[in-house]
């Protein structure tokens, strides 16, 4: 347990120094980075998929996975566009988004809480499927043409400068950690992400507490996906395609153990602001597209391969310091007798 | 500790799943004619080319403006080309500012040509020149880099609504590509004409056909009466397939003198074919097409001439209007006309295929023939 927690502090501790180095190099670099409103833009232009990534880490944390999330955010941002066009008021196709949200992940967890799905093979068979209705939506068409006030509540300051979507995620953000690490219920995630069975025998009700986790994944990502139909102002059927790969980037980079149970939201916050960061540092010293996927996935590669190979290490330093007291009891064995 | 090694070697896998997802291989390789993204759709009026009255503004060089040239992703050929025009145009302009060619991977287009466009204000660059990826999606970062002051140019595939973009710089008119391919034809057959038939890329491709109707209008006029098209087939886009296509074209038609593909793939694949079977001397191939694939057939003599236009120049004649649009020497508003160095004199226009959407219609194409393909 102390070493465990000692890793996650070396992990995190890591992720600081990475983070404090951007931070020095962007400011060198880019006179333009510290400025408010480049402050701003970084988690603007990305607020989306942190949002989610708060979320998924609770799904991977509870031994899960949650590839559909980019589709449900997809979905609910073409459906609120149908619905708009179709002349529903504003407020009720947000709402219908929503639902939306919530059933996609319901149904992904039905199928793992209580049929024992593999969460891999459910949601990336959501992936496809909530996608394939986005797009049957919207087909190839582009919707825009929103209600003023809708469109500024994505692109305009709310409170100060700061607009809505940076006061949900950080509002959002706070919520998760309490729930999470302070929370009984976050203990349970984490005891079931350890080792289900040991949960299950113990009379935590498992597939109910995996089930609320898939529907909170599916609210929050299509509540994500109405955010994101606001700050851009219009919809196409491949709107958020591919960002379940950067958001689970996120989290894995963060420390969060792919094997559920392992992992914290402290980590999680801090890989998102390396991130942010380098992506915010790299775009405005014009690095190409190419090169900045080629960092961050270094830095991807690195997160799950140093802590594995530390403790592979340690445990072979373990075995070799177990076997040495073994030679020693051996040899002082027929002296005692 | 075999737990462990297990772990990694999972680990491993799912690294190299994200990996191998994040550098999946471009689809969107351009594959008819260099994706006319802009696709504008086809206008039964002739283009103004030059509207009546109004001084012809000409830029002033020296003009420390930074620029940005965006691309929808990088690693296309066509794109690398429009770079250097822009920079052929940076050069002789003398602009001591920096002229950046960035852009985003081709999975990250959309949120990357956003980001790009987001921090160009920022950085405080005073110019963006956009190859739009990501339809009205862009529409309200192009606004807001706007009112930060920085000048949004369209080049190659515009914002659809228009919003936030003040020219958009269009490639060529679709029926001035059905002319260009009936004056080929004509260039190629002689006065005495002949029978061609059409390799088209696939039945529903929204260009090509727009071209091949084009092209059909154009065959109505007396000169090319003696030009007559007695087919059109469809290679889809494949080489394979292209190829075969051309060859059964020449088994159906034993009078056939030319085929015409307006399609990259299809005017390779059958210069190939007709390369491959000694059919050079009976069957000419022409259509649209790359140089650098075409080079060798148009020496051989086997694709006399083909055209294109070229994105060197949609890149040159871009970098004009966006340092003169960015100098204020133009307000970017209709009528305008301007010079753009080698290229001559333009004028800012209504849009036709776009209600609210201003443009500066590039054209003409490039013909190639063994005299300029080298160059």
């Amino acid at each position: 347990m102390i070493a465990n927690l000692r890793r996650l502090i070396g992990w995190e501790g890591f992720l600081f120094v990475v983070l404090i180095l951007v931070m020095i190099v962007n400011t060198g670099r880019a006179p333009a980075y510290l400025s408010l409103s480049n402050q701003i833009n970084l988690f603007q232009l990305s607020i989306e998929k942190i949002i989610v990534a708060l979320v998924m880490t609770f799904v991977i944390v509870n031994g899960e996975i949650d590839l559909s999330v980019a589709s449900v955010m997809g979905l609910a941002a073409c459906l609120i566009a149908v619905l708009f066009e179709s002349g529903v008021p504003m407020p009720l196709a947000i709402l219908a988004a929503l639902i939306a949200g919530v059933c996609c992940g319901a149904f992904n967890g039905l199928w793992v809480a209580y049929v024992g799905l593999p969460s891999l093979a459910v949601t990336l068979a959501g992936m496809i499927g909530y996608r394939g209705v986005a797009r049957i939506l919207i087909e190839d068409r582009s919707i825009g043409g929103f209600p003023s006030w809708f469109t500024a509540l994505g692109q305009q300051p709310l409170l100060g400068p700061f607009p809505l979507s940076l006061i949900l995620f950080a509002t959002l953000f706070v919520l998760a950690l309490v729930i999470l690490q302070f929370s009984g219920v976050g203990r349970l995630i984490y005891v079931i992400g350890n080792n289900a069975a040991v949960a299950r025998y113990s009379g935590i009700d498992t597939p109910r507490l995996k089930l609320g986790v898939f529907v909170a994944s599916g609210l929050i990502a299509a509540m994500a996906g109405v955010l994101l139909a606001a700050r851009l102002g219009a919809v196409r059927g491949n709107t958020a395609e591919g960002f379940e790969l950067d958001i689970i980037t996120m989290v894995l980079l963060g420390g969060v153990s792919i094997f559920g149970g392992v992992g914290n939201l402290v980590g999680v916050g801090l890989a998102i602001l390396v991130v942010l960061n380098l992506r915010n540092g790299m775009s405005l010293l014009n690095v190409t597209g190419n090169v900045q996927t080629g960092v961050i996935g270094m830095l991807l590669i690195l997160s799950v391969l140093l802590p594995n190979l530390t403790q592979m290490a340690r445990e072979r330093l373990q075995r070799r310091t177990a076997q040495r007291k073994e030679v020693q009891i051996e040899t002082e064995t027929p002296v005692s007798s | 500790m075999l737990a462990i090694r297990r772990n990694l070697l999972i680990s491993i896998s799912i690294i190299a799943l994200l990996l191998a997802a994040c550098g999946a291989p471009q689809t969107q390789t351009p594959t008819a004619a260099p994706a006319p993204t802009s696709a504008p759709a086809p206008t039964s009026a002739p283009a103004p080319t030059s509207a009546p009255g109004g001084a012809v503004v000409s830029a002033t060089p020296g003009l420390n403006i930074d620029m940005i040239l965006l691309p929808k992703f990088l690693g296309i050929a066509v794109f690398d080309q429009a770079n250097e025009g822009a920079q052929e145009a940076h050069a002789e302009l003398r602009n001591p500012g920096k002229l950046i060619f960035t852009g985003p991977t081709a999975e990250n287009s959309v949120a990357g040509q956003i980001e790009t466009l987001t921090n160009a204000a920022t950085q405080g660059v005073k110019a963006v020149m956009l190859s739009n990826n990501a339809g009205d999606q862009i529409a309200a970062a192009a606004q807001a880099a706007q009112t930060a002051g920085v000048t949004v140019v369209t080049w190659d595939s515009p914002i659809p609504s228009a919003q936030g973009e003040t020219v958009f710089v269009a490639q060529v008119d679709f029926n001035e590509t059905g002319r260009v391919m009936a004056d080929m034809a004509l260039s190629i057959l002689g006065s005495e004409g002949g029978e061609f038939a059409i390799l088209s890329a696939s039945p529903d491709a929204a260009n090509q056909n727009a071209w091949i109707a084009a092209m059909k209008e154009a065959l109505k006029e007396p000169k090319y009466a003696n030009l007559k098209l007695v087919d059109t087939v469809y290679g889809n886009d494949q080489s394979e397939e292209s190829y075969k296509q051309a060859l059964a074209l020449v088994d159906k038609h034993p009078n056939l003198k030319l085929i015409m593909a307006p399609t990259t793939v299809g005017i390779a694949a059958a210069a190939k074919a007709m390369t491959d079977e000694g059919l050079c001397d009976k069957v000419k191939v022409s259509g649209l097409g790359l140089p650098a694939e075409m080079v060798s057939y148009t020496l051989s003599g086997c694709a006399p001439q083909f055209a294109l236009w070229s994105f060197k120049d949609l890149g040159y004649l871009t970098y004009h209007l966006t340092y003169l649009i960015a100098s204020g020497a133009l307000k970017g508003v209709e009528g305008e006309r301007f010079t753009a160095g080698r290229m001559g004199a333009y004028t800012i226009e209504k849009d036709p295929t776009r209600p609210k959407g201003l443009r500066v219609l590039m054209g003409p194409f490039t013909v190639y023939t063994a005299e300029n393909i080298n160059k």
